[in-house]
């Protein structure tokens, strides 16, 4: 072929690959001359971290990498275990107000059975947006109702659904609510202590059943009838799963509390608790993990200080409360960083808010044997910046889940290539 | 935890007569960022009677007036949101696809705690707006944060220009389509539009006569009917009313900028204009301005191929453009959003400042009196103890014309001026912030649903 | 003796103790005459101006002498109103008390919410409250008992209802109340479900363009006027028509003025449109005193008043900065309403009262609560009587006890801002209204016991007579029953009250065998309700009531 098709034919494929997304690649990779966090074992600098085989093989300043493997020089740029996000509805939902793209409200007050991760969509348009800027794992929650369903932990890379799944699921409980919800609750307050009783109660029917059925089915050896919502709630109440419990107001808080002590409740996470300020000694003696956000919200009540909620998480972990921070979010999880900076500017210390988005969490998730610092043996879930990842500065400039690179290309990146200098540009009238 | 409950006396409340009040500082020793000038180190700012009168290293200080020591500290322009809705009792007219006619400034509610919540992120100022359910929707108010007062008319900024809202794409369809009223379409969203238009001119032009008439001696002749929403119509083909027009879609930018050119319409600002980065050639070449999100997107169709990019491009390409909020909660952080345009786009300090800065007062027509450190600009200005484009910025001080209406250090925690005396403090009322908030901008339109479209708002 | 069952039991019917109940008789013919002559009486006749143990002359519907030494006209019906004390009848400048409420109906949806027609639109500014009031209102009479003679009363609505009537407190017919009608145009700034104008800034630009287009509209007429050839008929149109006594500044616009936003944007319109203004139902003024005195707008202040905070001594489990903090505040907020009508005054600002969202029986103690934050009895006096009769321009007719003006009066046993003081007499347009002597409840909630009871048995033999209980005032009481047939007195035993039910029993001497009647009865007022307990002879039911102390 003449020089000149070559050319041609190479330039077609170049305009062709920008206009679709680009493949992961899996392999061997060297991270070279970088200033690593590890979290759990404090910084190295000029450090090297090898990926290999979907984890990471070497970590240090005087590391050998195997031949053939790519090396990408990372002087100048910082490399921190991917980022964790608590509680979000990325992959579940695609287009908040379009009815027909929401899978994370299932009719029903007790279907504990439910499962988020089956609804995961591995190719929502939302998560490569997410990924790029190093939020690698997050919690796909489901929502609505007194047990919602089960929670998943995904980890934001893979086809299917299972080839996301990062080894963690639980089930969800929204802790009935006595407080007003706001200046459209326009119940009385008797009403408002109608409801809570009724609903506590109903989550007492509710456990007493399920108790129930864990005994019978210890004792048939597992022979009971089709029960589904019982059958969810079997390994909760025998203490092999984790029980997420949602409450944001003080007593909410409080009467979760009670009430997990009553049933000696060992797996149980503290979700939401945004009015954990008020109560973090309190959370902090009943050594229940929680997680905690948004962390930029407006405060919960009217006559609360203007930065309530951004210092919440700061009060709660000086308490000594073991926490994970959330965006809640979902199409802009890629917010975490940031949410985590507002919660040093207001009180927070630094290394724990990196901690509750990375270690801290993979613990609180029971994962972190996987996920959650820059450890030898440990998946290569990782991303490289050219700062400190908390500031809006920073440039993520690469991105490792389970050892797969990940392109540094969403929709909106591609957006940006076609439309900064548009062609054609304005039209002639 | 006490001294967050303490009820410190320091919160004074502006006395009724004085409708506007003035105060004198002197801001000492800060790095100041004019926004237009330059960045000046160990500069002293100087105001006097709500204006800024000097500013210069080592100022002398009049006896008597009150000193804030900025040293360490960097001090800014107060930030002002192009596309707010705090403070308003009311967003919505949504029973008519038109209503010019209705006005945000009637429905002030100065007892707003987000006022002091924006005051406590940097903001002095924002555009109180009509909702965004109607292809036109009400006037506009442009507020300044001057937090403290029971009076609803201290909060209008004197002599800003006048304000207009229209509003494109599936929000006035589904509004006004789902009731059987046109528009239902985006290709309804025009005619109402041309429509209205059309009606005024010839509103005006039968006005004109009769007022030209009217002059002759002994003319007896039927004065022509008298209608508002005809007036205010008619006001912005005069090109009295600026309009901001809510707007997602490159297709329904480029059909505004049709009609605006059309009727000669020259005052423009798209607002959220999402897409806008689609068509900013063409925004730049018609002189129209922009007022977006940082990185909001995907929560309704007509976003969901936008990106958070979109800022950046339209400075590249030469569009006068701000960040808003269009949120309470955003509104707390505007320095923080426009930080993140420095990450979608690489603009540079000034740029990014010019954001929420001089760009937004361009685009409310009140340039000259804010948006830039200056010299007889008013002495709106927000103090952060770091550069406000960290994220690790925390407003200490917020000055409205001269007054500190935000103090980290000595506010109380409880700065609502009117707690309810019949408030039953046994139920807490939380408002829940779970996140999901998306634009305040179809508040006051639920009685026309029957199912739930945004959480937090749900009626009926 | 020898007795058999039956004669046993008629015996003891007809021995039972017979018992007589003063029914009261009720009032069904018209009195005899319309001249009354009130004696030896406090006359207060405006606040600063009393006559000590005078005497009032009133006939046919006003007042005709006042003093001392005054000769009481021989056809006069004298009311010994010893040591009393008489004031002008109570104006109330804003409410609805007689005003029927319309029933809810369902209106069919509109096919143009934008565009509705002015009935669906809250735009009714033609009608008149007089076509909905109901002398038989029980709102009237309630409101009457307290001392109140005269209301400013609106038709029910949102935004432009109609037109409000000053009317009396009595009479049997809606025209018979009607003092003045038209008295003023009625607003309120609330908008129409899911019809335009829905929200408030489409009630206020909807008020300015119909008050201009009215301004245009009676201009055209004008012109019209002057020669009608060649020139289009004005539109008739009965909705701006309402508003043309407004423009030439005969007739005020009276708001409801609750809130203070509400109120700050009435005189928003009012600075706009330039019309006189009445603002009603007052209850966030205090912020803005000034603002309001300059506005020249006239007021009248909400009766109603935030609870205080009960003093509960609940146990404090943890002392809670917070909740201190957020107590003292609600405090502070509740002594400021509380305390407004005291900073109207010390302004100088005259203003009139408004029972519209009150509960009547209330007012006496939210008035005491307003002297007690600082009003002084004079001006809290004056907001009830000249001051409402000068902002509604019926000074010459009301307001005070002078002769020549209408004979509206309210008399009480102690001077009315006494905690205990109670209404007596209410004249209402020359009309007398007596009130039942009701005892004061106890303050632990128990009911009184204490006084002379007229009771009536229901049984075969009938029975009546009266009961005496004495209660001195530790908790004791002690009691005769009196039959009126035989008038034998008996003492009661086991006299006890419990919340609001009273027990005692009484022996009756039949023979040799006394017999224990059990008698248990529920105290309501003045009102006793119950039944005795004849041995193994039976339930009879019981009824008395108090005898009026004088």
């Amino acid at each position: 072929m003449r020089k000149s098709t070559y050319i041609f034919l190479f330039c077609v494929c170049a305009v062709a690959a920008v206009a679709q997304m680009p493949k992961g690649t899996y392999g061997t990779f060297a991270l070279t001359n970088a200033t690593i966090e590890t979290v759990t074992k404090g910084t190295i600098t000029n450090g090297t971290v090898v990926i290999a085989n979907g984890k990471i093989t070497a970590v240090g300043t005087n590391v050998q990498w195997p031949a053939g493997a790519q090396v990408i020089d990372c002087k100048g740029l910082r490399i921190y275990p991917g980022m964790i996000d608590g509680g979000t509805n990325l992959g579940i939902s695609e287009i908040r107000s379009e009815p027909r793209t929401n899978d994370f409200n299932e009719v029903g007050d007790v279907i504990p059975q439910i499962k988020a991760l089956t609804a995961v969509n591995p190719n929502s348009a939302l998560i490569p947006v997410t990924r790029v800027s190093g939020v690698t794992t997050v919690i796909a929650t489901p929502e609505g109702g007194l047990f919602p369903g089960t929670a998943a932990l995904i980890n934001l890379y893979g086809y299917t659904p299972d080839q996301m799944f990062a080894g963690f699921d639980a089930v969800v409980m929204n802790f009935p609510s006595s407080s007003r919800r706001g200046f459209f609750d326009r119940r009385t307050d008797d009403d408002i202590k109608k409801d809570t009783e009724k609903n506590l109660k109903q989550l007492n029917e509710v456990w007493e059943k399920a108790l129930q059925y864990h005994k019978l089915d210890s004792a048939t050896g597992g022979k009971l009838e089709y029960y589904p919502e019982l059958q969810a709630l079997l390994p909760v109440v025998r203490g092999q799963q984790a029980l997420m419990i949602e409450a944001n107001a003080e007593k909410d808080i409080i009467a979760a509390m009670k009430w997990i002590k009553e049933r000696k409740l060992k797996k149980v996470i503290l979700t939401g608790v945004a009015e954990g300020w008020r109560v973090a000694k309190e959370i902090a003696d009943a050594k229940v993990p929680v997680v905690t956000g948004p962390v930029i919200a407006l405060p919960t009540r009217e006559y609360d200080r203007y930065d309530q909620a951004y210092a919440n998480a700061g009060v709660l972990k000086k308490a000594g409360v073991k926490l994970a921070l959330r965006t809640n979010q979902t199409e802009n999880v890629r917010n975490l960083p940031y949410m985590a900076g507002f919660a040093v500017a207001y009180g927070m210390d630094k290394s724990e808010a990196l901690r509750a988005i990375t270690i801290e969490a993979a613990e609180i998730f029971g994962v972190a044997h996987q996920l959650g610092s820059i450890e030898v043996g440990k998946s290569a879930t990782l991303f490289v910046c050219d700062g400190d990842p908390f500031e809006t500065k920073t440039n993520v400039r690469h991105v490792f889940i389970n050892g797969w690179q990940v392109p540094m290309v969403s929709r909106q990146t591609q957006l940006y290539d076609e439309f900064l200098k548009r062609e054609p540009g304005a039209t002639r009238d | 935890m006490k001294k967050i409950f303490l009820l410190v006396s320091a919160f004074v409340v502006t006395n009724a007569f004085s409708q506007v009040e003035k105060g004198s500082v002197l801001i000492k020793n800060g790095t100041v960022l004019t926004i237009t000038k330059g960045n000046l180190e160990n500069t002293d700012v100087l105001v006097r009677d709500g204006k800024i009168a000097q500013i210069g290293k080592g100022l002398a200080a009049p006896s008597g007036i009150k000193v804030v020591d900025a040293t360490g500290l960097f001090v800014m322009p107060g930030i002002i949101d192009a596309h707010s809705h705090i403070a308003l009792d009311a967003i919505n007219e949504a029973t008519s696809p038109v209503t010019a006619e209705v006005w945000e400034g009637d429905v002030i509610n100065p007892f707003d705690m987000d006022i002091y919540r924006a005051l406590a992120g940097g903001c002095t100022a924002s555009h109180a707006m009509h909702g965004s359910a109607n292809a036109i929707g009400g006037q506009c108010q442009t507020l300044k944060h001057r937090y403290g007062t029971y009076e609803a008319d201290a909060l209008v900024m004197e002599g800003a220009p006048r304000t207009i809202k229209f509003a494109l794409g599936e929000n006035p369809t589904r509004v006004h389509g789902g009731n059987n009223i046109v528009p239902r379409t985006r290709m309804g969203v025009e005619f109402v539009i041309r429509q209205a238009f059309s009606e005024a001119k010839e509103y005006m032009e039968k006005w004109d006569q009769y007022n030209k008439s009217k002059l002759v001696k002994g003319f007896r002749g039927t004065p022509p009917a008298y209608n508002l929403r005809m007036e205010t119509l008619a006001d912005i083909l005069r090109g009295n009313i600026i309009i901001h027009c809510h707007s997602y879609r490159a297709d329904e930018i480029y059909m505004l900028l049709k009609v605006c050119k059309d009727f000669g319409i020259k005052r423009l600002v798209f607002q959220h204009v999402n897409e806008g980065f689609k068509v900013a050639p063409e925004l730049a070449a018609a002189g129209a301005m922009a007022s977006v999100f940082a990185d909001w997107w995907a929560y309704k169709f007509e976003v969901y191929y936008s990106t958070a990019y979109n800022a950046a491009i339209l400075v590249k390409n030469g569009v006068v453009t701000s960040i808003n909020s269009d949120s309470n909660d955003l509104i707390r952080h505007l320095y923080h959003e426009a930080a993140k345009t420095q990450k979608y786009g690489a603009l540079t300090d000034d740029e990014a400042l010019a954001l929420i800065t001089i760009n937004p007062a361009k685009q409310l027509g009140i340039e000259n009196r804010v948006g830039s450190i200056e010299v007889g600009k008013d002495a709106d200005i927000a103090i952060f103890n770091a550069h406000p484009l960290s994220v690790y910025a925390v407003p200490q001080y917020t000055l409205v014309d001269g007054v500190v209406r935000f103090d980290r250090k000595n506010d109380a925690a409880d700065m609502r001026i009117m707690p309810d005396p019949k408030e039953n403090l046994e139920m807490a009322t939380l408002h829940e912030y779970n996140g999901h908030n998306h634009d305040a901008c179809l508040q006051n339109t639920e009685f026309l649903f029957t199912a739930k479209i945004f959480g937090a708002f749900n009626q009926e | 003796m020898n007795f058999s069952q039956t004669s046993q039991r008629l015996l003891v019917a007809c021995g039972l103790v017979a018992f007589a109940w003063a029914a009261l008789a009720q009032e069904a013919l018209p009195p005899v005459t319309r001249t009354y002559a009130f004696t030896n009486v406090n006359i207060i006749q405006a606040p600063g101006r009393k006559v000590d143990l005078g005497t009032l002359v009133v006939k046919d519907g006003l007042i005709t002498a006042v003093g001392k030494g005054i000769a009481i006209p021989p056809g006069a019906i004298v009311i010994k109103a010893d040591s009393m004390h008489v004031y002008a009848g109570f104006i109330d400048g804003f409410s609805r008390v007689g005003v029927t409420k319309p029933k809810e109906e369902q209106r069919e949806r509109l096919k143009d919410p934008g565009n509705p027609p002015p009935e669906r639109a809250g735009i009714t500014p033609q009608n008149d409250v007089r076509y909905a009031l109901n002398p038989a209102d029980k709102s009237i009479e309630e409101l009457r008992n307290l001392g109140f003679t005269v209301a400013q009363v609106v038709p029910y609505g949102n935004f432009l209802p109609g037109q409000a009537a000053i009317i009396l407190l009595g009479g049997k017919s809606a025209d018979q109340m009607v003092l003045q009608s038209r008295a003023a145009l009625y607003s309120e700034l609330t908008g129409n479900q899911n019809i335009y104008p829905n929200t408030i800034m489409a009630v206020m630009a909807k008020w300015r363009e119909l008050y201009r287009q009215a301004v245009q509209a009676k201009n055209y007429e004008s012109l019209y006027a002057t020669n009608r050839a060649g020139l289009e008929r004005p539109a008739n149109d009965r909705v701006l028509e309402a508003f043309y006594p407004v423009i030439d500044q005969r007739l005020p616009v009276l708001f409801r003025s609750e809130r203070i936003l509400e109120m700050q944007r009435v005189l928003a319109l009012k600075n706009d449109l330039k019309f006189p203004v009445l603002l009603g139902d007052v209850k966030e003024a205090w912020p803005l005193v000034p603002k309001v005195k300059a506005s020249g707008a006239k007021v009248f202040l909400s009766l109603d008043l935030p609870e205080e905070i009960k003093k509960d001594d609940k146990k404090k489990d943890k002392p809670n900065a917070e909740r201190e903090a957020l107590e003292k505040r609600k405090a502070e907020m509740i002594a400021k309403a509380t305390a407004q009508a005291a900073e109207f005054q010390k302004a100088a600002v005259p203003f009139g009262f408004s029972t519209a969202t009150v509960k009547a029986s209330a007012i006496p103690a939210h008035v005491r609560r307003m002297i007690a934050a600082g009003l002084s009895e004079d001006a809290a006096l004056a907001a009830l009587t000249t001051a409402p009769a000068q902002l509604l321009g019926l000074s010459d007719r009301l307001g005070s006890i002078d002769p020549g003006k209408m004979a509206n009066l309210v008399i009480s046993d102690k001077p009315y801002f006494n905690e205990k003081s109670k209404v007596r007499y209410v004249m209402v347009d020359g009309e007398l209204f007596k009130l039942e002597n009701k005892e004061a409840r106890k303050a632990d909630g128990k009911v009184n016991a204490g006084g002379a009871w007229s009771y009536k048995v229901e049984s075969p033999q009938g029975g009546s007579g009266k009961i005496v209980i004495k209660d001195d005032g530790k908790g004791n009481l002690t009691g005769t029953i009196t039959n009126s047939t035989t008038n034998r007195e008996t003492d009661l035993k086991n006299l006890e009250i419990d919340g609001k039910t009273l027990t005692f029993s009484f022996d009756f001497a039949m023979g040799a065998n006394p017999i224990t009647i059990n008698v248990s009865a529920t105290i309501e007022g003045d009102s006793m309700d119950g039944s005795m307990v004849v041995g193994q002879f039976g339930n009879f039911p019981m009824k008395a009531s108090r005898d009026p102390k004088n």
